[in-house]
């Protein structure tokens, strides 16, 4: 699809080269920004991807495709690679010392990895929310929030309007609007999950990425999470790690299954579930391996 | 029913055995301490007065022989530069060996040098400064900046190695978050890192000026021992320390007397600093 | 890392439910053996037995129903272990109703007449169909038991033979003559037949139930043999 064709009826989604500038990008292509309704999403291609830590070959020739605007769950034992990989898509996995991934992480047609490409720009089209919440203490709700936007030095944004806007789009919104200045480590463990996910929303990203996100919560609040992933969807890419295969088979519409790894299998929720392919799969999530 | 075994009379003796022993060391590390309050107090009380504050000492051994303006002001001007000095730098260096060197050759060898320079002696410091800068002659011989400066060689390893701690107390997972957020890892560490950290670096800091604060040896060769108060950071200064130092060995009942009421005014400075510091902790997330 | 050793508990759960409804079809197999011989020799005592005893099948069904219904809620099993659960349920419906088959064909004996007035070849095929309907039971369970899917697409064949015998009772009966009695002894022996027709219908979807199990595919085994119409 072509990204610099602001009168294409079927577009309304904004340009992969808008969201990460390169230098081969059209200074005129940015047209207006479209409206908040974006119909179709990114999606995202993984080819051939090795993840190391030092001499340590954690992700092993990976291929796996995110289709735009669904929710994709990697499953698989502890220590198989799953995070690792998610790590490697908004490469935060080369902020540890040592660490190093290769082959190619497409967000549409662009490479992640290209050496003309900036880091930053990249987490800032993929969020990613983490298993513990990390709301970070000196700041109050509201500025937890607008964060990220701070921090990416983002200009000409009303913030207020913002910082609601995404409140609401993590559920957040009706509990804590009396008390946005309380400090935003004042929140229940949900809450302060959901909270990390409006700071996340709040950069707008094409992709979200959750690591274990509801580990750390109760039933109720996990429950209530999943809610929000269902709705998050419309609007998001979704990549879910998670050790708990309930919640693979609740929430995700694809799922891929990892071990020692490696990619052994991935495909439609309801087939890994009810007749995988693989045996080893078929041990996994019924439990079999030791 | 369930039976457990009692409690052996043995036992008991051990325990209470224990607690009698560290009791008693405890009080007698207290004796030296609690005599030290005491004797400061009761020596030093008789000098203050208005005049003692506020004028300056005259030198002369008949007659009236001052106050210790001079010294007050000396102390709080020195370790003030001092501390412009070598706080912003400790913290840059323990900036620098938390969140970028990190467990890297370079970084390794610079933490054992700054362990190193904590156990030097506080005179090493006064006679580094007098030779490379007094007896050098560069601008000048003895010079309050110059005490400054040997002040700030003394503080610099205390307030990296503090704020050190601090850093490595912030969790990582904060600075995933930031990062994963697309900030640049100086503006995490700069919006994220230094705002959490702060009160523990506070802390630290003031903990390194109280040290300063009470130094003798470091200022002995490089600011010296001028009576009257001046402002020019490129003349000699007075100090508390320096003060005490020169008036405790005199025969006069009187200047001994000052001397123990500048002792007992520094000890009240650097408790004031300590209290500082103590509520600034209070209020941090991180201890 | 150790494969087959996880949940064990629900793993034993598991075979025990299977042994149940396997049980299930042992019951039917003494039920079938039972009123066959009942017929053969018109023992109206024998007959009430086995309308007593299908008591036995339908507690049998009440406690493998119950039984997947636990293994669903308590421990949530997916992939083959589901697939398993769910065959068990068909499995043990159709057992039930081999059961009441059974129950149909006692339940006409005393009505045939102390003396009936036998057709000899009506009756042949009756027996012929008898012995059929169990070898289909028989080979249903140990297809199931084996997980032998070859075995199982091969009831498919037998049960054409009972469609023939039954098609061909029915045509007998038609012809069955004039006498008033002797037409009425070959309507009830019709509706024997199609109780044994339904017997091995039912053999049949057990047979369906184990290459579910095993290929996750359902496929219906129609009478020419077994050709997919639906997939899961």
């Amino acid at each position: 699809m072509t990204p610099d064709d602001p009168t294409s009826p079927t577009t309304e989604r904004r340009p992969t080269t808008e969201l990460i500038p390169t230098p081969h990008a059209d200074a005129t292509s940015a047209g207006p920004a479209p409206a908040q309704n974006q119909a179709a999403g990114h999606g995202m291609t993984l080819r051939d991807v090795h993840a190391f830590y030092g001499e340590t070959h954690a992700v092993k020739g990976v291929n796996l495709d995110y289709a735009a605007n669904q929710v994709t769950a990697m499953i698989g034992p502890s220590g198989c690679g799953k995070s690792t990989l998610v790590r490697c898509i908004n490469r935060m996995h080369e902020e540890i010392p040592g660490a190093r991934a290769t082959g190619a992480v497409k967000l549409d047609d662009l490479d992640l990895y290209a050496p003309s490409v900036d880091v930053v720009a990249v987490r800032r089209a993929i969020g990613m929310v983490f298993q513990k919440p990390n709301p970070f203490p000196t700041m109050s709700i509201a500025d937890n929030v607008a964060a990220g936007l701070r921090l990416a030095g983002v200009r000409g944004v009303n913030l207020k309007e913002r910082v609601e806007q995404s409140l609401r789009g993590a559920g957040l919104w009706d509990e804590v609007k009396d008390r946005l200045g309380a400090a935003g480590i004042s929140l229940s463990g949900g809450q302060q999950q959901r909270l990390c996910i409006a700071r996340t929303i709040a950069v707008e990203p094409e992709v979200i990425l959750m690591d274990e996100p509801c580990s750390a919560l109760d039933p109720i609040a996990t429950l209530r999470i999943e809610d929000l992933i269902h709705e998050l969807k419309q609007r998001y890419t979704i990549v879910i790690v998670t050790h708990n295969m309930q919640q693979a088979a609740r929430v995700a519409d694809t799922t891929a299954f990892m071990l020692h790894g490696e990619m052994v299998e991935h495909g439609a929720t309801e087939k890994i579930f009810s007749n995988p392919d693989d045996s080893r799969t078929e041990e996994y999530v019924t439990g079999k391996f030791g | 029913m369930t039976t457990l075994p009692p409690v052996s009379a043995r036992r008991r003796t051990t325990d209470r055995a224990m607690r009698g022993v560290l009791l008693a060391l405890t009080l007698a590390a207290l004796v030296p301490l609690v005599l030290i309050v005491y004797y400061l107090v009761k020596e030093g009380i008789g000098a203050w007065s208005s005049d003692f504050f506020t004028t300056d000492p005259t030198g002369r051994f008949l007659g009236d022989p001052g106050g210790i303006k001079s010294a007050i002001f000396g102390t709080i001007y020195m370790v003030t530069l001092a501390s412009v000095i070598a706080i912003p730098l400790g913290i840059g260096v323990a900036l620098y060996l938390v969140e970028y060197g990190k467990n890297g050759r370079f970084a390794n060898t610079v933490r054992y040098f700054v362990d190193v320079m904590t156990g030097v002696p506080s005179i090493v410091f006064g006679l580094f400064v007098y030779i490379v800068l007094v007896v050098a002659k560069v601008g000048g011989t003895f010079a309050a900046w110059k005490g400054a400066v040997a002040l700030a060689l003394l503080m610099l390893p205390v307030v990296t190695r503090a704020s050190e701690v601090v850093l490595n107390l912030v969790p990582d997972s904060l600075r995933e978050g930031a990062l994963a957020l697309g900030a640049p890892r100086w503006r995490v560490v700069l919006r994220i890192v230094l705002p959490t950290a702060l009160p523990g670096l506070v802390t630290g800091s003031l903990l390194a000026v109280a040290r300063a604060a009470g130094e003798t040896a470091p200022l002995l060769f490089t600011a010296a021992f001028v009576l009257g108060t001046q402002f020019s950071p490129s003349e000699r200064m007075n100090s508390l320390p320096l003060q005490i130092f020169n008036d405790v060995g005199q025969a006069q009942d009187r200047l001994v007397e000052r001397a123990w009421g500048a002792a007992l005014t520094l000890v009240l400075l650097i408790l004031l600093l300590t209290l500082l510091a103590r509520l600034v902790q209070r209020r941090s997330r991180l201890t | 890392m150790a494969t087959g050793q996880g949940r064990a508990h629900f793993q034993d759960e598991l075979r025990r439910l299977e042994e149940a409804a396997l049980g299930g079809i042992d019951i039917v197999l003494e039920q079938l053996d039972r009123v066959l011989e009942a017929l053969q020799h018109v023992d109206v005592e024998l007959a009430q037995i086995v309308i007593h005893d299908d008591d036995r099948v339908d507690g049998r069904y009440l406690e493998v129903h119950q039984g997947v219904l636990s293994l669903l809620a308590l421990q949530a099993p997916v992939a083959g272990d589901l697939r398993l659960v769910a065959a068990l349920l068909h499995i043990i419906k159709h057992v039930e109703r081999m059961g009441d088959q059974c129950v149909n064909i006692a339940k006409l004996i005393p009505l045939s007449g102390y003396e009936p007035p036998v057709r000899p070849e009506i009756m042949q095929r009756i027996t012929r169909m008898g012995a059929a309907a169990r070898s289909e039971v028989v080979q249903a369970r140990r297809a199931f038991a084996d997980r032998d899917v070859e075995l199982a697409e091969d009831l498919a064949r037998q049960d054409r033979e009972i469609n023939v015998l039954n098609r061909e009772v029915f045509r007998l009966a038609i012809e069955a003559g004039d006498d008033p009695d002797t037409r009425e002894w070959a309507m009830h022996m019709t509706m024997v037949a199609r109780a044994l027709e339904r017997v091995g219908d039912n053999a049949v979807d057990i047979g369906e139930q184990c290459v579910f199990v095993v290929s996750g595919l359902f496929r219906e085994f129609q009478n020419g043999g077994t050709r997919p119409t639906a997939v899961s």
